[in-house]
């Protein structure tokens, strides 16, 4: 990685970041040209089915959209960089109020989904390794291929339809709009200031939400894991040091699960970060089905209204999220493995 | 501006009068307000969008809805009539065709406790002009009053809007316009805002507005949900019976489906998809409610260019046309065949393509074909775009298709495109012959006529009748309704002869609703405005 370089940990973090910045800057510059060579713009979407041709002229003159291109991009660029991401066109929110108040959905959904994914997926994933070819193992192999299989919005729609209503769970939303208007809004997400309004019920209807869509998505992301970790496990079974400790007496199940299981779950660990990406992805998919006011929900709705600031804005959010997690997974790897760093 | 003063006027003179075009408050507005907040809070679904709450900032229904409820405009209309009355305003009254005087209702507030007067009123037209937002109606709509450069900047005319006393409000408009009481009924151009609170020059945040309306803003959470609560300091007809109403936003039609059946909303009120509100009829825990509607679809042929030029071909389309099939086969019956431009229940509609061409007849479009010396089947290009307009788009298209072939007389391509692209390859001449859409901006034959015959309409068809625009000017510059709708008449049959377009349908005004609701249907009619002060909720 880095030519000459000592080693050290705190030149590979300075490294690390310095990185992002130009992959910052070209997500931006992409996502700036794609917008714009894409067929429309937020006056045609909004006003195009109303207004004859010199008035919806008249209104891209007046907004600058009729300037040209390196103009707007010169003055896209200078408002980022001072952290100015302006105001959407078809709804009129600042851009950063955008991420604010619906990042917390997204990050509480996304959340769930993965814990949902690691609580699941890891231990069949270890049990599916452990006991290959067996029938528990067909079995979790079977449902880790489905789930990856599947598409998000398929079973999205199955489970509002065949477990929402015998379970008497909501079909959408993050919350009873009464629960929204009476927490108050603290840290916007709402199951933390749920929790720290201490209203019980008002936790309870969060949390009820939150069930199926964590569970969708979790699934996506479920399967992954379970392939993982199972082909780990087989591999670590097959190791040296496994069959050194079973030479010397000890025990196969002491050897399973105290040697065995930590070090398939290593490479898991760099497969997360990866991971946060199709998370995200799903995420778009499973705000759509679920009707989650999240940030997937809003880039579809601003991605339709051909919306540049906000759409510019969000994605490069969901670009910097991965890039960070993709950082901190980088450390945490060069923390475990040294080798990494070189 | 655009429209209306393309067609600025002719005989002036002839017109003088008076119009009361609206009457006093209500007189059971006293038992009204006896019965104010005393149903139990509901949510409302929709699949709306909103632009701002800011009447400065919106051009859409989304945001309308919203507006209707929080704010008071100078006139309204009353549920299922076409015919304005008293808002924020005792009365309205033409003095010419170019003056119109307004008297406020006195003791009017605004929810923060602020008197409502004239200077309001003056200053909430000023600052929409001034801010001037492409996302806003006034500067679309208040042409009699503005004036537009041109590099687009729109101005307010001097000395348009005079304030006398704090009661009285004076418009002088810059030609004879008769809608110009109609605009005043759309918030989105005519809400009457506090000048102590929004600003001259931008926009108000989304959660910080207050109106005068039956309803105060609570809490506004942007494409989630919005909540309103009785304006305590409300003094007009119409107070609102529930303390609270919740307005919960959705993305998609079938997940608005799923959360009316799963009681997770009280009412389902646009839009849901066809499909869907057929199987809800079959669910005896909700009740589908219908009332008449104001959204068309049409058929635009290009004269321009191509085989559209020649009257025959359009008129023998216009022959073979079965909209009840269309309304069958491609919308489950939600929409209602459309015989003319100007839908059922606007003064002066008729059916005047069902009055020229009777029953679809393959044998009278023939024969238009043959008189005409044009051999068959004549080729033509249909557009269409897949997603702008609904699902139910490409049904629709596929069955024009379908009865133009059966015909003999026709050989359809058909094309469909993006809305985005769509929209300006139509102009462009793309199609012989394509699908649009209109929504109303204010509850007038005017706004289904002007825009769609005047010099080729907002499309740009190319249409032009030196007779449809006297017409036109005539209509907008006379009081006299009768002599308005007689017009509005004439323009049908002119439309129905010469067929620039083929009117298709007109959609329904339907709500879905679970247990204990009452009052939805009496909001459900052509002018869209969901009435939350109408709704209640028992237990």
């Amino acid at each position: 990685m880095s030519r000459g370089g000592s080693g050290s940990l705190p030149r590979y973090i300075v490294q690390r970041i310095l990185l992002v910045i130009p992959m910052i800057w070209i997500i931006l510059t992409l996502v700036f040209f794609i917008l714009r060579v894409a067929p429309g713009d937020p006056v045609s979407a909004a006003l195009g089915g109303k207004l004859d041709q010199q008035a919806l002229d008249q209104r891209r003159e007046a907004l600058g959209l009729n300037r040209p291109l390196i103009v707007q991009y010169w003055d896209y660029l200078s408002s980022v960089m001072h952290l100015d991401f302006g105001t959407t066109f078809s709804d009129n929110q600042p851009v950063l109020h955008v991420i604010r108040d619906n990042g917390g959905a997204t990050l509480t959904l996304t959340m769930a989904a993965f814990v949902f994914a690691l609580v699941v997926g890891i231990p069949l994933g270890l049990l599916a390794g452990r006991y290959r070819d067996s029938l528990p193992d067909v079995g979790i192999r079977l449902f880790g291929i489905l789930t990856y299989a599947a598409p998000v919005f398929f079973l999205g729609f199955l489970f509002q339809y065949y477990l929402a209503q015998p379970l008497g769970l909501p079909t959408g939303g993050n919350a009873n709009p009464i629960t929204v208007f009476e927490v108050p809004t603290k840290t916007h997400i709402l199951l933390v200031d749920a929790f720290l309004s201490g209203n019980g019920e008002a936790i309870q209807d969060v949390l009820k939400h939150l069930i199926l869509p964590a569970l969708t998505l979790g699934l996506l992301i479920c399967g992954v894991f379970i392939r993982l970790v199972r082909v780990n496990m087989l591999q670590t079974m097959q190791a040296d040091y496994v069959e050194a400790a079973e030479a010397r007496g000890l025990k196969k199940r002491h050897v399973t699960w105290r040697h065995a299981f930590r070090n398939a779950l290593v490479p898991v660990i760099t497969v997360i970060g990866l991971q946060f990406a199709l998370l995200l992805g799903g995420a778009v998919l499973t705000e759509e089905t679920f009707n989650w006011p999240g940030l997937g929900q809003k880039l579809v709705f601003y991605i339709n209204s051909r919306d540049y600031g906000a759409v510019q804005g969000i994605v490069t959010f969901f670009a910097i999220a991965v890039v960070l997690i993709s950082l901190l997974v980088d450390i945490v790897n060069a923390l475990i493995d040294p080798r990494v760093r070189y | 501006m655009i429209r209306h003063k393309l067609v600025a006027v002719a005989g002036a003179g002839t017109l003088a009068l008076a119009l009361a075009a609206c009457g006093g408050s209500s007189d059971s507005s006293g038992e009204a307000n006896a019965n104010a907040g005393t149903g139990s809070p509901w949510i409302l679904g929709t699949t709306d969008t909103v632009t701002a709450t800011d009447p400065a900032g919106s051009y859409d229904l989304g945001s309308s809805t919203l507006e209707y409820n929080l704010y008071q405009t100078l006139v309204t209309v009353p549920p299922n009539s076409t015919e304005i009355e008293g808002d924020a305003a005792k009365s309205c009254t033409y003095d010419d065709p170019k003056t119109l005087t307004c008297t406020l209702n006195p003791g009017a507030k605004f929810s923060n406790g602020d008197a409502l007067t004239s200077s309001d009123v003056k200053y909430s037209f000023e600052r929409s002009i001034k801010i001037q937002d492409a996302n806003g109606a006034a500067i679309y709509l208040l042409g009699s009053i503005t004036d537009t450069a041109k590099d687009g900047t729109v101005t307010l005319n001097k000395g348009a809007i005079e304030t006398p006393d704090d009661q009285t409000v004076v418009f002088h408009l810059d030609h004879p316009d008769t809608t110009f009481q109609y605009v005043l009924t759309y918030p989105g151009a005519a809400a009457i805002v506090d000048e102590d609170v929004f600003p001259a020059d931008k926009e108000l945040a989304d959660d910080k507005v207050i109106g005068s309306g039956p309803y105060a803003l609570s809490q506004y959470k942007a494409g989630d949900q919005a909540v309103f609560e009785l304006n305590p300091n409300y003094t007009g007809p119409n107070p609102g019976k529930a303390p609270q109403v919740y307005v919960k936003y959705y993305t998609e039609p079938s997940a608005l489906k799923l959360a009316v059946q799963n009681k997770e909303v009280d009412v389902a009120w646009r839009s849901l998809a066809p499909t869907d509100i057929k199987n809800l009829k079959g669910d005896s825990n909700v009740t589908v409610a219908t009332g008449k509607g104001s959204e068309i679809r049409y058929w635009v042929w290009n004269l321009n260019n191509g085989i559209g030029k020649q009257a025959a071909v359009r008129q023998a389309a216009a022959q073979v046309i079965d909209r009840e099939a269309i309304a069958k086969d491609a919308y489950d019956n939600t929409v209602d065949p459309l015989y003319s431009i100007v839908p059922p229940g606007y003064g002066g509609a008729n059916q005047a393509f069902k009055t020229q061409y009777g029953a679809p007849n393959t044998a009278k479009a023939k024969q238009i074909l043959q008189n005409a010396g044009i051999s068959t089947p004549v080729d033509i290009t249909v557009g269409w775009t897949p997603t702008h307009y609904g699902p139910s788009t490409e049904d629709d298209a596929n069955e024009f298709q379908r009865q133009l072939e059966s015909s003999g007389l026709f050989n359809v391509t058909l094309k469909s495109t993006e809305w985005e692209q769509y929209q300006t390859i139509y102009k462009q001449g793309a199609y012989d012959l394509w699908i649009l859409g209109w929504f109303p901006d204010y509850p007038d034959g005017d706004d289904y006529l002007s825009p769609f015959m005047v010099d080729g309409g907002f499309f740009a068809n190319g249409y032009k009748n030196a007779q449809v625009n006297k017409l036109v000017a005539q209509e907008q510059g006379t009081d006299d309704q009768a002599k308005r709708e007689k017009i509005f008449g004439q323009l049908q049959d002119i439309a129905a002869k010469d067929v620039p377009f083929i009117p298709s349908w007109v959609g329904q005004n339907t709500a879905v609703y679970g247990a204990g609701m009452s009052g939805v249907e009496d909001t459900l009619d052509p002018s869209f405005i969901f009435r939350f002060w109408l709704v209640t909720k028992n237990g």
